[in-house]
């Protein structure tokens, strides 16, 4: 048991630590390299992920069937909100549905507004739905009973600027907004605009007229095919049937899309981690070092200490106890430091890397402190076991001898 | 009470051998003043790490108040260091980065019941005259002034027994003779102290005086004014156990 108050370990501990503020600062900050490496890495995994699942929610989709040749552009224009137009023959619509396995299947149109936009500063997604076959924005209406969406209403997604109320032009045709999207991070469906069907082919008859540039629609054509799988059925496999009975298409899925994720973090998922890492495998022998150095150096101090009465636990205590003080701090700080940039600058990573992006829940966020914290800890301690074990071991009187205590 | 039976403290080993303590044989009754002389590699300074637990006998064994701490572990010597003795380094031994009055409240560190306390420290800093100097660091201290603070660090704990390894070595005559003074005072108030020197000037001191030779202790007649004035007494001064 112990025998002696905490207090007592924190209070020469700290004493120790700002007597000495440049070596202080400096192990701190290696520390605080480490912890901000690894918190950076895991909120930025944890946010593509967590925008990703609520994007991929908000679709109420397992699977979107695409034609392959515009399989990279569908990912884009879901993961990143890239504007894409792109058609394929309808007859699959039919075909798809009628799949074992699928529940239910619902047609879309994806069509790239032009520049000019009142909402926004580029082109954007608009995505015209089949209300009939429809369960993303549907599902969305049942949620909001008081949005009705009629003719020329469209949906907005949460990052398109407009007053529900208010009216937005596309391709001349002015359409009416009846509600808004919560943000989900995933910018295909915050940068999107969803309308229906019928008002996408009014509007690409009008745009002859309207519009700067003429939009055509191939009658019968569709874009994309989401869809939601029967409960017990394997996404897989449906999307290999699928990909088996209409040739020329691919299906993005959950899965295929968190690789895609996966992917464009990795160059920056594995710098993080790798400098981490290497920070951390250079940190612990060096630290060992100035621990081995730092005991010899106050062997004088730790002798009084036990001719006072410290035990050798005490004295083995106080070395761990500065360490954990010592890295507690810079891993506090480094945390802190990435936190803060991350929170000001997460959008513009994200954009950067392509990846959609939202905070984290705080539990994932809380476990990644908790990560980022128990590495430099847990690193400190053992690059200070040893001199700690051996100082307390020392025999004082050889010490007071030699220091003429 | 410390008994000292026939401890021998040897280092080296084979012809190398050196036996800096040769069978010592004596006893510290309860509130005396015992007084070690010798010049200095007689021995007399690990025969007072031996007696403080600092370092474990080869032969022999050392008895505090019925505790044998030859084979006592650490912990058990450690928090009789802490709770039963005072120490009292011959160069002050304060640690530089903490004020007089941390310095004086570190064996409290060691302790969960600690009898020693601020108020306590302030008192003792005042006993020995640096009050005044409780939140300087050692750095600005003059040598008298940290010897003093090095006392009241001992006394922190209100030890029964005070060791103190040549505490006026490095002092001029006039300091040596006012320590001297409060650690009379301090033996008068109870406290058994036990204190190795090498200037007989101090024998008149002490009740028990031994001196040292190679290793080997012998038993010297202590002063006249030992005599006349027994420790135990009378005393003149407290230190503070009632704070």
């Amino acid at each position: 048991m112990r025998e002696y108050p905490l207090s007592g370990l924190f209070m020469l501990a700290d004493r120790n630590l700002r007597n000495r503020p440049a070596r202080t600062i400096a192990v701190a900050a290696t520390f605080a390299v480490i912890a901000a490496s690894l918190f950076s890495a895991q909120y930025l995994m944890s946010g593509a992920r967590q925008s990703l699942d609520n994007g991929l929610n908000r679709m109420g989709a397992d699977l979107m069937i695409v034609p392959a040749e515009y399989a990279t552009s569908g990912e884009d224009a879901l993961l990143t909100g890239r504007p894409t137009t792109f058609f394929f023959q309808d007859g699959g619509f039919e075909t798809i549905a009628d799949i074992p396995g699928v529940a239910r299947a619902s047609p879309e149109l994806f069509i790239g507004t032009l520049y000019g936009q009142a909402c926004c500063a580029g082109p954007i997604q608009l995505i015209a739905i089949d209300p009939a076959h429809d369960f993303t924005i549907s599902s969305w209406l049942k949620e909001n009973p008081s949005v009705i969406m009629g003719k020329d209403d469209i949906i907005v997604g949460s990052a398109i600027a407009g007053d529900i109320g208010s009216d937005l032009r596309f391709y001349g045709h002015t359409f009416h907004i009846a509600g808004r999207l919560d943000r989900t991070g995933l910018s295909g469906v915050d940068m999107a605009v969803f309308t229906r069907i019928e008002d996408a082919y009014t509007m690409a008859d009008e745009s002859g007229i309207k519009a700067a540039r003429k939009l055509s629609i191939p009658k019968g054509m569709v874009s994309a095919v989401l869809v939601r799988v029967s409960p017990g059925s394997d996404p897989q496999t449906v999307s290999g049937e699928i990909m088996n009975r209409v040739p020329g298409t691919k299906a993005i899925s959950r899965a295929g899309l968190s690789g895609t994720v996966s992917e464009r973090l990795k160059t920056t998922a594995s710098l993080l981690y790798g400098s981490a890492l290497v920070v951390t495998a250079v940190t612990i022998p060096l630290l060992g070092c100035v621990a081995v150095l730092i005991a010899s150096e106050r062997r004088r101090e730790t002798a009084i200490l036990r001719g006072l009465g410290a035990s050798q636990s005490f004295v083995r205590n106080l070395f761990i106890t500065e360490s954990v003080l010592l890295t507690l701090a810079g891993a506090c700080t480094g945390i802190g430091t990435a936190a803060l940039f991350l929170v000001a600058f997460g959008d513009f990573i994200a954009i950067s890397l392509k990846i959609p992006f939202t905070m984290p829940p705080a539990g994932s966020i809380l476990t990644s402190m908790g990560v980022a914290l128990c590495l430099p800890v847990i690193s400190g301690i053992i690059a200070t076991l040893y001199p700690a074990v051996q100082v307390s071991r020392a025999d004082p009187y050889t010490v007071i001898r030699e220091a003429g205590i | 009470m410390i008994e000292v039976r026939g401890i021998r403290k040897t280092f080296g080993t084979g012809d190398s051998a050196v036996h800096a303590v040769d069978h010592a044989l004596f006893t510290v009754d309860d509130g005396d003043f015992t007084l070690i002389l010798g010049r200095s590699g007689s021995g007399k300074s690990t025969l007072l790490a031996l007696i403080a637990g600092l370092i474990r006998p080869t032969e022999g064994s050392i008895l505090i108040n019925g505790t044998d701490i030859g084979t006592a572990a650490d912990t058990r010597m450690a928090h009789l260091r802490a709770r039963t003795m005072g120490f009292v380094f011959q160069f002050s031994g304060l640690i530089p980065t903490l004020t007089a009055l941390e310095n004086v409240l570190v064996p409290t560190l060691f302790l969960r019941d600690a009898p020693g306390n601020r108020e306590r420290a302030m008192f003792l800093l005042g006993k020995v005259g640096v009050a005044g100097r409780a939140h300087a660091y050692p750095g600005t201290l003059s040598s008298g002034e940290m010897k003093r603070v090095a006392i009241a660090r001992a006394l922190i704990n209100d030890p029964a027994i005070l060791i103190a390894d040549e505490p006026t070595g490095d002092l001029d005559t006039d300091t040596e003779a006012e320590i001297m003074a409060l650690f009379r005072e301090l033996n008068r108030g109870g406290i058994t102290i036990v204190m190795v020197t090498h200037n007989p000037d101090l024998i008149p001191c002490a009740t028990n005086v031994y001196r040292m030779e190679r290793g080997t202790l012998k038993k010297v007649p202590a002063g006249p004014a030992c005599s006349s004035n027994p420790p135990g007494g009378p005393a003149s001064v407290n230190t503070g156990d009632r704070v």
